[in-house]
């Protein structure tokens, strides 16, 4: 018997709970359950009996916390506690029932909310998968990540061909810990192909009802629900659902269709299975409806393509000076900034393009996608036009994804469509191939079939293809408007596919660009576009696409439109005058009124001068207020805002001017490996940045090659590092050693702060100075680079 | 289940360093601000356990047996806001470092508040025995290695989804684990304050001549 055959049945009878049978037993305080498979295997052996004798016909072996991470200090090799695990349910189980690898969460958060790196969570999945040839499914259980899971589910698919069943933890507002909604653990895990989808543990049976409802409206697979026996008591830990009551529920999410395997999870015991079986003896299956249009998702949030969604397209340095110099200077938060700007505006999905010559894109593309999703939640579209970045982005990417582009070229079709598949993405087509962009909707519309049909061959849902029919300039080609419009109205129809346009190519080289584009969008539209990749931070576009929904009766009730523009609140003002002086409104908080001013000064003065008698000045004695306790420490941060305000005003004039912008110098800062907590570092990046420093943010957790690397490659005369915890003082002696074993950098100064660090024992391990605050790093900063 | 209606102004003045500085009107707007958007990301979440000292394995060091004289029982607890509050922090930063340390501050404050209701809880219910203040690891002489182990006791990350990194900072951030000695008769009040924290030499608070309320 294999897991095939059992899916021919009508239900699967799964087991009950382990850990509360194992407590019962005389589990001790603090031990670790799977090790018990070594020194009491009679004892885990009972239970699994009790459950096939009450019906279960698969089981899941005592291994849910043999990773690595948690039996570190037991003593025992995650190989041995699996093998005997496994061995222990197959010889409970007697050829009855199947018995499954159970594999629970590795026990640390993935970054961003903790520090387990994508890599780290599935080697250790990989270990325990290795060490379980014997198994006949892998079920993951208790999941609340879905960036975990997906690096389990890899490491399972990559590892081993057994069918792989995964079951999530949701709380009773329909979302995991981690954030994660229904639609987007079941869109994630049904794009990465595995066998079975469901919910585990944290409630009883009629509290996860409505999130077993759910799943039937966003999935095709077979869904496992194994509730608790009730909500737990807090103290006492004991659980209130009878096994009948629980029977009855259960029979009743059933109903909902699609419902195929079905088990207990904590505080069930044999009873309860006996029960279950009971009322699924004889029941057909049946499945319910998938009510749900081709959706893509970040970790938490899905956007169904049911209406038009802008794709927004500024993550590009295609054109963009300030772009370009972001990525060659590391500034991820130049990149979060306008991700963030283009959700305000509107944007559904976000593209990420960083491809540039100088920097290494597969990297970078890695950074910035980790970086977004730890800020962001909508979903992204990969951008790029090498596979290896693709592949690169799509392991991480936390979620189902847009893949930019593949086109119908054969090389293209070979090498894109494989990772789409097997990463269970969404992926863009474009009406493109070796002899260039067809001039008619025609030959558009074949390649577009060429591309969708190919997917299909894949086992690629051909509605996760979307078809770009490709924006032609309007100024050079007058007919092709025309024709990408008639190849869209095909595309959507008759190969009942999702379209998608980057619109503001078809003004290129005409006046009144955006009375073009704006008019072609609205046309595009009325054709069937479903994904305009436009700028939302332009109001007359964002706008049109809203204006689109009310008049095409999507948006009911014009209700996104009405909250869009009728919620626009007067600007609150403290001071509302043109005339402040530049001192005073950066004392006062006061940006527009700051950049005013220094505008005005400009004229009569010049950058450097106003740098150094008006914008320092104003600042240190914003900082003598803060030292002598006079204000708080974000009116400290708001003045340093308002002068940043300031530095820009400065540096677009010598920009204008051709002078060169004013730096004062280069300093690398960073929270050391291990730690993340950056708030700190953050508050002094902002100071250095507005006395004029250059400031490279290479970001918390950081290893200290990359430290080292940058400075070596970037010239760097400073290195500020920053640690919270006494635990992290050992990544920066360990940071600081290294700079100091690197010849390249013996004239780099290295200064120091973080709540546990002191005076002595920054000297001790090595560093030049010791920052009390980010003030004194300024003062630091003052006596390295002697301005 | 523990809900904040309101977040101690005292305490997050106390975090913004100078609690003694002039409150300005936009300030007040800002603290305002803050304090709504933590309530409303805030999702609190606890466990806690009564457990028989001797096997715990939680006596380590000279602080906590001190701490825990005359305790046959301790109650293990833990608290956390949940990862929205630190993502809402993250994403705060990227845009406005002044308003970020405010909120910072807040859910540092709402954590510690957390906490006080849960020992209300634990209190209420041992009803008629003798509580010692919460002790942490990182106190004293006190392990912060522990950490692991007050999770895997309460089967936190299972239960809350709150875990340590490998360097023992629980995560999510606003996170608190803690003891309280449990004894039938009165216990002996041991003083609580700078002198038991491992804090006291690089304590900003006390630099500045203020306490914590510690």
């Amino acid at each position: 018997m294999n897991f095939k055959d059992l899916l021919k049945n009508d239900y699967i009878i799964l087991d009950g709970a382990m850990g509360t049978m194992l407590q019962k037993s005389g589990l001790k305080l603090g031990e670790i359950p799977e090790t018990l498979n070594l020194s009491h295997p009679e004892t885990v052996k009972e239970i699994h009996r009790g459950y096939v004798e009450a019906g279960a016909q698969l089981v899941c072996a005592n291994t849910f916390g043999a990773n690595g991470y948690k039996l570190k200090d037991s003593g025992c090799s995650v190989r041995e506690v699996i093998k005997a695990g496994i061995k222990t349910a197959k010889e409970a189980a007697g050829g009855r029932a199947l018995v499954a690898l159970d594999v629970g969460p590795i026990g640390q958060l993935m970054e961003p909310s903790g520090s387990m790196s994508f890599d780290t969570a599935y080697n250790y999945f990989k270990e325990e998968i290795l060490a379980a040839e014997d198994a006949d499914v892998i079920f993951f259980e208790t999941m609340t990540d879905l960036l975990e899971v997906r690096a389990g589910v890899l490491a399972a698919k990559e590892n081993c061909d057994k069918p792989i069943l995964v079951s999530m933890t949701f709380e009773e507002n329909k979302r995991t810990f981690a954030g994660a909604s229904v639609a987007a653990a079941a869109l994630t895990l049904e794009g990465l192909g595995v066998d079975a989808v469901g919910v585990n543990c944290s409630l009883g049976p009629d509290e996860l009802a409505p999130i077993v409802e759910e799943f039937t409206k966003w999935t095709t697979l077979p869904i496992i629900v194994k509730p608790n026996a009730g909500l737990p008591d807090p103290n006492s830990n004991t659980y209130s659902v009878l096994p009948d009551d629980f029977a009855q529920s259960l029979s009743r999410i059933i109903d909902f269709g699609t419902v195929k395997l079905v088990g207990g999870c904590c505080g069930t015991t044999p009873d309860y299975i006996r029960a279950l079986k009971a009322v699924t003896d004889g029941r057909e299956y049946k499945k319910a409806a998938v009510n749900k249009d081709t959706a893509i998702c970040s970790g938490t949030t899905a956007v169904e393509i049911s209406e038009p969604r802008v794709i927004g397209e500024r993550i590009n340095p295609t054109g963009k000076k300030l772009f370009k110099q972001a990525l060659i200077n590391n500034d991820i938060d130049y990149i979060l900034s306008q991700a963030i700007s283009q959700v305000n505006a509107g944007a559904d999905i976000l593209d990420v393009n960083v491809g540039l010559p100088e920097i290494d894109e597969k990297e970078m593309m890695v950074r910035v996608i980790k970086a977004l999703q730890s800020v962001v939640d909508v979903p992204l579209q990969i951008d790029s036009t090498k596979p290896d970045v693709l592949e690169a982005a799509l392991r991480i990417y936390n979620g189902k994804p847009i893949v930019n582009s593949v086109n119908g070229e054969e090389k293209s079709l070979s090498s894109v469509l494989p990772l789409v598949k097997k990463y269970g993405a969404s992926v863009i087509g474009l009406a493109l191939d070796e002899d260039g962009i067809p001039k008619t909707a025609e030959g558009r519309f074949k390649i577009a079939k060429r591309i969708v049909d190919r997917a299909k061959s894949l086992g690629i849902n051909p509605k996760d293809v979307y078809i770009d029919c490709l924006t032609l300039t309007v100024s050079a080609e007058q007919a092709g408007c025309m024709e990408t419009l008639k190849a869209l109205h095909r595309v959507k129809t008759e190969l009942e596919c999702k379209t998608c346009l980057g619109v503001s190519n078809i003004s290129f080289g005409l006046p009144n660009r955006p009375l073009i584009n704006h008019i072609f969008l609205t046309m595009a539209l009325e054709e069937g576009l479903d994904l305009p990749i436009i700028n939302p931070n332009d109001e007359d576009m964002t706008g049109a696409v809203r204006a689109y929904k009310v008049l095409a009766n999507i948006d009911k009730n014009s209700a996104d439109f009405i909250n869009s523009y009728n919620s626009v609140k007067p600007e609150k003002r403290v001071i509302q005058s043109e005339h402040v002086a530049l001192s005073d409104a950066i004392t006062g908080g006061l940006k527009s009124e700051a950049a005013n001013a220094t505008k005005k000064l400009l004229e009569i003065k010049n950058a450097m001068d106003i740098v150094n008698s008006e914008l320092i000045p104003a600042l240190d004695s914003v900082g003598e207020n803060f030292e002598k306790g006079k204000i708080f420490l974000p009116q400290l941060i708001q003045s340093a805002n308002v002068a940043q305000a300031c530095f820009e005003e400065i540096k677009k004039h010598l920009t204008k001017n051709n002078a060169a912008p004013v730096s004062k110098g280069k300093i690398i800062l960073a929270t050391v490996k291990g730690d993340i907590h950056d708030i700190g570092k953050n508050i002094v990046k902002v100071l250095l940045d507005n006395y004029g420093y250059t400031v490279i943010d290479l970001g918390r957790d950081v290893e200290p090659k990359l430290i080292v690397d940058t400075a070596v490659k970037q010239n760097i005369k400073m290195i500020g590092l920053s640690a919270l915890m006494t635990t992290t003082l050992g990544s920066m002696e360990e940071t600081i050693r290294l700079v100091r074993e690197t010849p390249e950098l013996k004239d780099c100064k290295i200064a120091v702060g973080g709540a546990v660090l002191t005076h002595d024992y920054a000297m001790k391990i090595g560093a030049d100075y010791y920052c009390r605050d980010a003030k004194d790093t300024v003062d630091k900063a003052k006596e390295v680079f002697g301005i | 289940m523990i809900t904040l209606e309101s977040i101690n102004r005292a305490e997050v003045l106390l975090y913004l360093g100078n609690s003694r500085a002039e409150m300005t009107e936009k300030m007040e707007l800002l603290l305002d601000e803050c304090e709504n958007e933590i309530l409303k990301t805030a999702a609190p979440k606890y466990l806690y356990k009564t457990v028989p000292l001797a096997e715990s394995g939680l006596l380590v060091g000279e602080s906590i047996k001190r701490h825990m004289q005359d305790c046959e029982y301790a109650v293990v607890m833990c608290a956390t806001l949940g990862s929205g509050t630190d993502r809402l922090i993250r994403t705060s930063q990227v845009t406005d470092m002044s308003k970020t340390v405010v909120l910072d501050a807040m859910a540092s404050a709402a954590a510690e508040q957390v906490c006080n209701k849960l020992e209300h809880i634990i209190a209420n219910e041992n009803d008629g025995k003798f509580l010692t203040w919460r002790f942490s690891p990182g106190y004293g002489d006190y392990p912060i290695e522990l950490q692991k182990a007050f999770l895997t006791i309460l089967d936190a990350p299972r239960k809350i989804g709150l875990c340590t990194n490998d360097n023992f900072i629980l995560t999510p951030t606003k996170s608190v684990t803690a003891i309280m000695g449990l004894s039938n008769s009165p216990l002996e009040q041991k003083r609580r304050g700078c002198a038991s924290c491992n804090m006291a030499k690089t304590c900003k608070f006390r630099k500045a001549g203020e306490r914590c309320e510690f």
